[in-house]
């Protein structure tokens, strides 16, 4: 028998070894200190840099550490903000931009009419693979810096709309001396003018943030001016929904976004947390249908599947109603948007049968889908479940079945996001999930002109639709500054968009927040997409 | 967890010796039957019913479910169980009891394809490295041996990896996760009986190897596989739902219970029945397959 | 034990050397734990190279329409894609060696930028989950073994039960309870020792189970044995014998277990990770198996099998250490 007389020393010593390891692990309260504002955000942010690709998470947390040329108010009126004043030439072709000279960057370059130049080049680089501002600057030509405070933007066609894209983060000015570095280390630390600058990122985890104490250039939609009033912003990046909430819930992080609607109800009853809604201006959250193929190549296919599927049902059971339902191309926030087209295609089993059977989809098979010529009515449906809420991947299950119930085999193909992107930029599917926020009715241009059925980065035209009325209309409607004609001009789109059932509109993206409000107070949305606007917050004073 | 690797070869080598040509049913040997039925304790007995039950479920739903479990109501979601509704319904208004009783199948069906695909794996490494020469059997061992180097599921996320996600590729990975463990088990089970009197009988008898392969020596190695099958199916089914679970195995809108359990996680608060009832039904999948097989097995190894 | 077993009953290879001394076979076992990562390593690299796809996809993030035939060829180069793949393989190894484990397809950064901050909360949680988990499985053994049939019953119902419960599902339901509703612990996280216990606690429910029924069928082994009626007729009680001589037996083949349960951890704790919002290697292997960022599985993979791989040696050695009575067969009396 084993006579040692420690038997218990390798335990004993396992056990101090597994207590070192346990103990040690990062500040002990649950609670973060009162000068650190924690941030929940529900999607993952793949680059830090809003100039690659560009994503609503992208634009929310680069809103912190990123100014812009130009701001907007909540009319959507243009005012200064890196730039001072500006000219328009006569045929609207030159923008001549007077930009401040009392900004430096965070890594200590000074603000001046050659970061204009810079960053602009850089959104419309290809390699920069810039998807929504290289989008944005297809008008772009180039830029000249006639001094340190004059840069003079020539574009290649008139843009109503250039303004107003360029008061969006994803537009926003970052330091030329950053931009060098090699891309993936720009997308780990951008360096701006902003009131906050990045300190720390773990991927997939969180972004840690701290004051930019020589913040002086604060926009005039702000409610103070110089550096923030709180010291760190902590942005964590929580994917689940209920995890997510119940951080917030137990006073974990400060405020959230993509509220999950299943917590709607219980949120509204806390009185520590306020909500805090918006719905923004774009194209609405649609399936968007390729037209470039069978078998929505064929209109009355189309308008076959958008009379067979029941949104409203949908949104009022996943979404518990949270959702404002959107029945046409514009989103009811955005300029110029008509509420014609809101009850274009009611949900018709009649009429949606009879419609594919005109078209040819006469056949039943033994499953009950349709089938013309022996081969059966397939949608497929190439979806990352991950970049999606709960809620939304809910709904296209309910729209799958509904659309059984007509004959309609949607096939949702989950995919990782690269392989679903690039069949998405190669028009290798019959549905795609979209939506597209802007602050201008122009994006009917973006989502739905010839012109944008090629990008590098993704392809904003989703449904292929290529039609030269469309496109003289919205090009027609950007040359021109005149309201009424303006809204002449995005009517008939809207009209074209509806008629043509390019896209199946589901409801209005919205900014849903929910902020605890026993420690921190005043996290407004900022004007030009709303989103959630750090700058202006501070502590509760606790008594 | 591996019920089915440590307890067995903590307690020695699987079940019995191997017993050439003895016919099954001896008027000794149903009355030995007969006294073993008696002495199964009660769980067992309990065991075996649900588990009977859960087969049934698999093979024959229609008996079971009321509602289609693929048809969305949305007027109706989140019901709270109720007499119509007896585990309620989901976010889509599906009813729940159709669904996992429908899911019954399927994630029965992916532990049972797993563990019969680990099993042949395993087996085929085993029995060859059992029969073979040093040299074969070394290799066989290292190779063995490396695989055994990733622990748990990694195997079977590597094989996922490859492969892509869905039903057939999670059972494909169980499968693989599960075979070093078999084959080691299976290596055991042969070189025993090898070393048995009937084999050295039967070679001084001068029959042919491949006589005594395939007519002694397989027949006593596969023999205790059922046991073993029953003791794996159960973790083959946590396994499998748990690849579900993570994204990696089923599919929406599959009626398969690690993927409900994953949709149903985000509705916890408000609807804890959808996320409760199908982890109820791994459990007891797990629970009565591993009863079952473990009196079995204790059966099988009373009877040498 | 079956003469003919040749495989040690812990499941360890077994070495080829003769009785020598520890420090030989010590060296000897080293050696083939170097080989067998290796070997691990070698294998993985190839198998994942199988993964259809292209990784320029991957690498890119779903380009635009037709990125340019430059892009393509820029980032071919960058990630050594134009190698041949034997080449590919041997700067892996090479870069293994300095710890270079690449650069992630998805992130863009190298791969430890990654992996770094995940290791340590992996760790902890599988330390703690082990540590949990034999507190349950000796208490069950403790108070339920050879305390009459009922208590035994019941213990060994327990333990079953425990054993099949899903982790995940543990997890949630723990989750649901503790956090959400009771709000004991923090709902998800990682900050401090209050937010390990749930996700701990999960994987180790189903551990604990599992190894109570080891120490359980040990426990009683141990019991009948000759020491332990000899320790009881010399008037210690029966929770001293329990405690001192029987447990104090059960400890070896317990630390085997142990290092195989520390490998099921490491590589289950991706469901826990899941649920409580915590960093950790599995979520980063899971996330990357769904992305296809071939590097970081590689990386994951390489790591939790060194890790294992070095868990095993140790127990190997501390074995010998202990017991020198351990043949090359691997039996103890």
């Amino acid at each position: 028998m084993n006579q040692r007389n420690a038997p218990w020393a390798p335990t004993a010593a396992a056990a101090v070894v597994l207590l070192a390891l346990t103990g040690c692990g990062g500040s002990a309260s649950a609670q973060p200190a009162d000068d650190t504002f924690v941030f929940a955000t529900g999607k993952d942010i793949s680059c830090l840099d809003p100039h690659v690709n560009g994503d609503m998470p992208q634009a929310s947390i680069a809103a912190n550490y990123l100014d812009s040329l130009v701001s907007q108010d909540k009319d959507g009126k243009i005012h200064p903000w890196l730039a001072e004043s500006w000219k328009v030439s006569e045929d609207g072709l030159t923008y001549t931009f007077k930009v401040r000279d009392d900004v430096t960057f965070t890594d200590g370059t000074k603000f001046t009419a050659e970061a204009v130049k810079a960053n602009l080049d850089h959104m419309v680089d290809p390699d920069t693979q810039s998807g929504t501002a290289g989008g944005y600057l297809k008008p772009y030509k180039s830029t000249d810096v006639v001094d340190d405070t004059t840069a003079v933007v020539t574009l290649n066609r008139p843009y109503a709309a250039f303004l107003e894209v360029l008061a969006q983060p994803f537009l926003g000015i970052e330091s030329p001396t950053a931009l060098k570095r090699p891309q993936a280390e720009n997308c780990n630390s951008p360096v701006g003018t902003g009131p906050y600058k990045i300190v720390d990122y773990v991927p997939q985890s969180k972004v840690s943030l701290v004051r930019n104490e020589d913040y002086n250039s604060a926009p005039p939609f702000a409610q103070h001016q110089g550096p923030a009033d709180i010291k760190n912003l902590e942005w964590q990046i929580v994917p689940e929904d209920s995890t997510r909430y119940g951080l917030l819930r137990a006073g974990q992080v400060d405020a959230l976004d993509l509220m999950p609607s299943v917590h709607f109800a219980e949120a509204e009853a806390d009185k520590n947390v306020a909500l805090v809604l918006q719905d923004r201006p774009g194209n609405p959250t649609n399936l968007m249908l390729n037209t470039t193929r069978a078998p929505f190549d064929d209109l009355r296919v189309r308008q076959a599947f958008l009379q067979s599927v029941y949104v409203e049902a949908g949104i009022n059971s996943v979404y518990f109603g949270t959702v404002t339902q959107a029945g046409g191309p514009l989103a009811s926030t955005t300029k110029f948007y008509s509420p014609d087209f809101e009850d274009a295609y009611q949900p018709d089993p009649a009429k949606a049968a009879r419609l594919l059977d005109e078209a040819g989809w006469t056949g039943r098979d033994k499953d009950g889908y349709r089938t013309k010529d022996g081969k059966r009515l397939v949608v497929h449906f190439p979806y990352t479940p991950a970049i999606w809420p709960t809620a939304h991947q809910a709904l296209v299950t309910q729209l799958q079945a509904s659309g059984k119930q007509a004959g309609f085999d949607v096939r949702i193909e989950t995919g990782d996001y690269a392989s679903v992107s690039e069949q998405g930029n190669n028009f290798d599917y019959d549905l795609r999930a979209d939506y597209w926020n802007t602050n201008t009715a122009d994006v009917l241009r973006i989502v739905f002109s010839s012109e944008y059925t090629e990008s590098a980065g993704f392809v904003p035209n989703g449904s292929g639709f290529r039609n030269k009325e469309f496109d003289k209309i919205v090009n027609d409607a950007l040359a021109t500054d005149d309201p009424a004609v303006r809204e002449k001009l995005y009517y008939r789109a809207q009209q074209i968009v509806s008629g043509n059932a390019l896209q199946l509109p589901l409801y209005n993206q919205a900014s849903q927040l929910a902020v605890r409000t026993d420690r921190f107070a005043n996290l407004t949305l900022e004007p030009s997409l709303s989103l959630p606007y750090i700058y202006d917050v501070s502590a509760v004073k606790q008594s | 967890m591996s019920v089915a690797l440590e307890p067995t070869t903590a307690r020695g080598s699987l079940a019995g010796s191997p017993r050439p040509g003895q016919p099954a049913s001896s008027p000794r040997g149903t009355a030995k039957a007969a006294a073993a039925l008696r002495k199964t304790p009660i769980g067992v007995w309990i065991a075996a019913a649900l588990l009977a039950f859960l087969v049934i479920a698999a093979v024959v739903p229609s008996l079971l479910i009321r509602q289609d479990p693929f048809v969305i109501d949305p007027a109706t979601a989140f019901t709270a169980p109720n007499a119509e509704h007896w585990f309620g319904t989901d976010q889509n208004g599906r009813d729940v009891f159709s669904r996992v009783v429908a899911g019954t199948g399927q994630s029965l069906l992916l532990g049972l394809a797993a563990t019969a695909i680990g099993l042949v794996l395993g087996g085929l490494l085993g029995i060859t490295a059992g029969v073979s020469g040093k040299w074969l059997d070394s290799a066989i061992c290292r190779f063995v041996e490396i695989l055994f180097a990733f622990p748990g599921l990694l195997l079977a996320l590597i094989v996922i990896a490859v492969s892509g996600t869905g039903t057939v590729t999670a059972a494909i990975a169980v499968g693989v996760g599960t075979a070093p463990g078999y084959a080691r088990m299976l290596r055991t089970q042969t070189l025993q009986v090898i070393a048995s009197p009937y084999v050295e009988t039967a070679l001084s008898l001068g029959r042919s190897r491949s006589h005594i392969l395939w007519r002694t020596i397989v027949p006593n190695v596969v023999r205790p596989l059922f046991v073993l099958a029953t003791l794996g199916v159960g973790q083959a089914i946590v396994w499998a739902s748990s690849l579900s679970f993570l994204g990696l195995g089923a599919q929406p809108p599959a009626a398969e219970w690690g993927a409900m359990l994953a949709d149903g996680r985000n509705y916890i608060q408000l609807a804890w029945w959808i996320a409760a009832f199908p982890g109820i039904f791994i459990t007891l999948a797990a629970l009565t397959t591993t009863v079952v097989g473990r009196h079995l097995q204790q059966r099988l190894e009373a009877e040498v | 034990m079956s003469a003919a077993a040749t495989t040690s009953h812990t499941g360890l290879p077994r070495t080829t050397a003769t009785a020598g001394s520890a420090g030989r076979v010590i060296l000897k076992r080293a050696a083939g734990s170097v080989f067998v990562l290796w070997a691990a390593v070698t294998l993985t690299f190839f198998v994942l190279r199988l993964t259809p796809g292209d990784p320029v996809t991957a690498i890119l993030g779903g380009a635009g329409s037709s990125p340019s035939p430059e892009t393509v060829a820029a980032v071919k180069a960058q990630y050594g894609l134009d190698q041949p793949v034997f080449v590919q393989y041997l700067d892996y190894l090479a870069g293994l060696a300095t710890g270079n484990f690449g650069t992630s397809y998805i992130f863009k950064v190298p791969v430890l930028d990654i992996l770094g901050p995940q290791i340590l909360p992996t760790f902890q949680l599988a330390g703690l989950a082990l540590v949990f988990a034999w507190a349950i499985a000796l208490a069950f053994t403790l108070l339920t073994v050879g305390r009459g049939r009922v208590r035994d019953g019941i213990g060994r119902g327990i333990e079953v039960f425990f054993a099949a419960l899903p982790p995940f599902w543990v997890g949630i339901m723990l989750a649901l309870v503790f956090a959400v509703i009771l709000g004991w612990f923090p709902v998800a996280g990682d900050d401090g020792f209050k937010s390990l216990v749930l996700p701990a606690l999960a994987l180790a429910i189903p551990l604990g189970g599992f190894i109570a029924q080891v120490t359980r069928s040990s426990f009683e082994e141990a019991r009948a044995q000759p020491f332990v009626l000899s320790a009881r007729a010399r008037g210690l009680s029966d929770l001293a014998v329990r405690l001192g001589h029987a447990l104090r037996h059960a400890i070896l083949p317990g630390l085997t277990l142990s290092a195989w349960a520390v490998g099921s951890l490491i590589s289950s704790a991706v469901v826990a990770e899941i649920i409580f919002a915590r960093p950790g290697l599995g979520r980063s292997l899971v996330d990357a198996i769904i992305n296809r960022d071939l590097p970081i599985t590689l990386a994951v993979v390489v790591i939790i099998a060194a890790v294992y791989i070095v868990v095993n040696l140790l127990v190997d050695v501390l074995y010998r250490v202990i017991d020198p009575r351990i043949t090359e067969k691997g039996a103890t009396a």
